[in-house]
């Protein structure tokens, strides 16, 4: 196979002046991938931006990934990906900030001919504006949590809903899977459901303003994800509401911290969201490449952590 | 005395003091308005979790007022407080005084960087600054790796956050003890007067004999260290750092604290009181807003209302008077 980028072909290709021109998808004879990343901030970014690399390190004869980082910027993004469609990768995939504001470039993409795969934030519309969507259900996420904090309070509990970033589906979702959960518990009561963007430090400061408005009214906490869980143990203690005695505190994601948390008692459960994509990622994509179908949908089993498992699996957690 | 003089002379003598007092009538207006409404707002544990929130955003309001005073601007705060968290993390294992040197030593050398580009380059404020708070971002999140939270369990550090002296939390002493230091400054002392000299007119001051680099130099250098302070204050509060989210969006507050408090952007102008009183109508309207579970976007809406009002009454007084 020829090398877009060894010396003889470079210097052919600029005597020809077409180095820019598109075409050049293979480097060093293995398939240019992308990958668009809308954010390296947290924990759960990090780990899933390492997976990709990881899965295409361990395919590394036949693939190279180009990643992205867009800042939690949606232009960036947009900008990020239309360069990659200009390079002509292979296939693209994305984790999208928002969907909405990508849906030109997807159709760009399908105009020339590459495959976009969703990671861990869908959209309406799987096989038209890209192939298939990997990650997990956060409806389910949200359900699985409700119905732990159920069984934990026996039905009766006032709770406080630190949200995600507002209009982001996981948000979204996350919120609507927490309402089915407990639609079956008339002793289960929505106090307040106030942003907190995903991040500790917001997770505090919204939660501390929340203890001093309700008071020893509140009994319970859910977060969307362990960062603001986390912020609002902190805000928790500060303002003596013992986390795990006088509060119970729930969310979803299942990182490090969250399950040390269960183990010093403060965090009473958390739902994994997997944020190892890179794996099922580039299986979904040797499938398409070799010319099997594709499902619209590749969902993860996400596993609920507590007391009783939390010791168990907090070797495999990121 | 002409009319148009006479009209100028009003609106010199009234326009900034309206202004300023009027800040602080907001402020109590607020309060007030929110002891009647807010459930649980008229408590000490509200005021202590009030000034505990805004704490970062005071000392960080302290440093822009000087530099503003200059008629310069710095927008690379928010970085330095990230940047100082990181390196004061990584440094713990080193003990509680190095990670705190450590922290703000880099935000030092942020400040020198700032001042250096400003005063001796002659780039402006605005682009040196942007310079720095994309740069300090992004090496604070290398230097955790790609910006990962990192947890740390160390009391001494975590007191600087979360301890109290008597009935009064640390940060809150700190920035009560900055904003006092602030004022005394540019009310009392010749490089206070500097720096209303080099806003209100740069040549001029220049041609006056005021060392003009020197003096907006260290404004620069200020600014950073005390960015660094709300850094390790926010560092200490949360038990961890945050590379990502840590002072993202804090030049803002600050900014506006300022302006909403009677600083004007084009220089010439010290408020720090006034700052304080703007930085506190801002966390009032947003914890307030929590408190009454009205969505965040409101409190945008009306911090930005306050803010362009602070600014349109700025707009009719005429540049370079008013002290502290």
């Amino acid at each position: 196979m020829s090398t877009c980028w060894g010396r003889r072909k470079f210097l052919q290709r600029l005597a020809a002046g077409a180095l820019l021109l598109p075409g050049c998808r293979q480097s060093g004879g293995r398939l240019v991938v992308g990958f668009s990343q809308m954010d390296t901030g947290g924990a759960w970014r990090v780990a899933e931006t390492r997976s990709m690399r990881e899965a295409a390190a361990a395919r590394g004869d036949r693939f190279r990934l180009l990643v992205t980082d867009a800042q939690d910027q949606t232009a960036k993004q947009l900008a990020d990906v239309e360069d990659m469609i200009a390079r002509r990768v292979t296939a693209l995939f994305v984790a999208p900030r928002e969907y909405e504001g990508l849906e030109t470039v997807f159709a760009a993409a399908r105009r020339v001919g590459i495959p976009v795969f969703l990671l861990d934030r869908e959209a309406r519309e799987p096989g038209t504006d890209y192939l298939t969507f990997i990650g997990s259900d956060f409806v389910a996420q949200g359900r699985q949590v409700a119905q732990w904090l159920v069984r934990h309070t026996g039905g009766q509990a006032a709770v406080v809903e630190l949200t995600g970033t507002p209009g982001s589906s996981v948000a979204r979702d996350r919120a609507a899977g927490f309402r089915e959960g407990i639609a079956a518990a008339p002793g289960m009561r929505i106090l307040a459901a106030q942003t907190a963007s995903f991040s500790r430090a917001a997770g505090q400061r919204v939660m501390s303003n929340l203890v001093q408005a309700f008071g020893p009214r509140l009994t319970a906490v859910y977060a969307h994800n362990d960062e603001m869980a986390l912020g609002a143990v902190q805000a928790l203690r500060a303002a003596a509401r013992r986390p795990g005695r006088d509060v119970t505190v729930v969310s979803v994601d299942g990182q490090r911290a969250a399950l040390e948390a269960i183990l010093r008692g403060e965090l009473g459960a958390t739902v994994e969201s997997d944020p190892r994509l890179g794996p099922p990622a580039f299986a979904a994509l040797e499938d398409h490449l070799s010319g099997k179908p594709v499902p619209p949908r590749l969902l993860l089993t996400d596993r609920l952590f507590d007391a009783s498992n939390a010791a168990r699996f907090i070797g495999q957690a990121y | 005395m002409s009319v148009a003089t006479a009209e100028k002379q009003w609106q010199v003598a009234w326009v900034p003091v309206g202004l300023h007092h009027g800040t602080f009538v907001l402020l109590a207006l607020l309060i007030l308005v929110n002891a009647a409404l807010t459930p649980n707002f008229a408590t000490f544990a509200t005021l202590w979790n009030l000034l505990l929130q805004a704490a970062p955003a005071l000392l960080l309001g302290v440093g822009m007022t000087l530099v503003l005073a200059t008629g310069g601007i710095d927008l690379s705060v928010g970085s330095a407080m990230a940047l100082a968290s990181v390196a004061a993390v990584l440094a713990i294992p080193h003990g509680t005084v190095a990670a705190m040197l450590a922290g703000l030593g880099t935000t030092l050398a942020l400040g020198v960087i700032n001042g250096s580009l400003i005063a001796h380059w002659e780039v402006s404020p605005f682009l040196a600054t942007l310079a720095t708070l994309i740069t300090g971002r992004g090496l604070a999140q290398v230097m955790s790796r790609d910006g990962e939270v990192v947890p740390f369990s160390d009391p001494a550090f975590e007191a600087l956050g979360q301890g109290r002296l008597g009935p009064v939390p640390v940060p809150v002493a700190l920035a009560a003890l900055t904003i006092g230091a602030g004022v005394f400054v540019v009310r009392a002392t010749t490089w206070g007067r500097y720096l209303l000299a080099i806003g209100g007119n740069e040549r001029a001051a220049y041609a006056a004999g005021v060392p003009v680099g020197r003096t907006g130099w260290i404004a620069y250098l200020v600014s950073a260290v005390l960015a660094g302070v709300a850094g390790l204050i926010e560092t200490a509060r949360l038990g961890a750092t945050d590379p990502a989210n840590i002072g993202a969006g804090a030049e803002f507050a600050a900014i506006a604290g300022a302006v909403i408090g009677g600083t004007s952007l084009r220089g010439g102008h010290a408020r720090i009181s006034g700052t304080a009183a703007g930085v506190l109508i801002l966390v009032v309207i947003s914890a307030s807003f929590n408190m009454l579970g009205i969505s965040y976007a409101w409190s945008m809406v009306l911090q930005a209302a306050i803010i362009l009002t602070a600014a349109a009454l700025q707009g009719r007084g005429s540049p370079g008077e008013g002290r502290a």
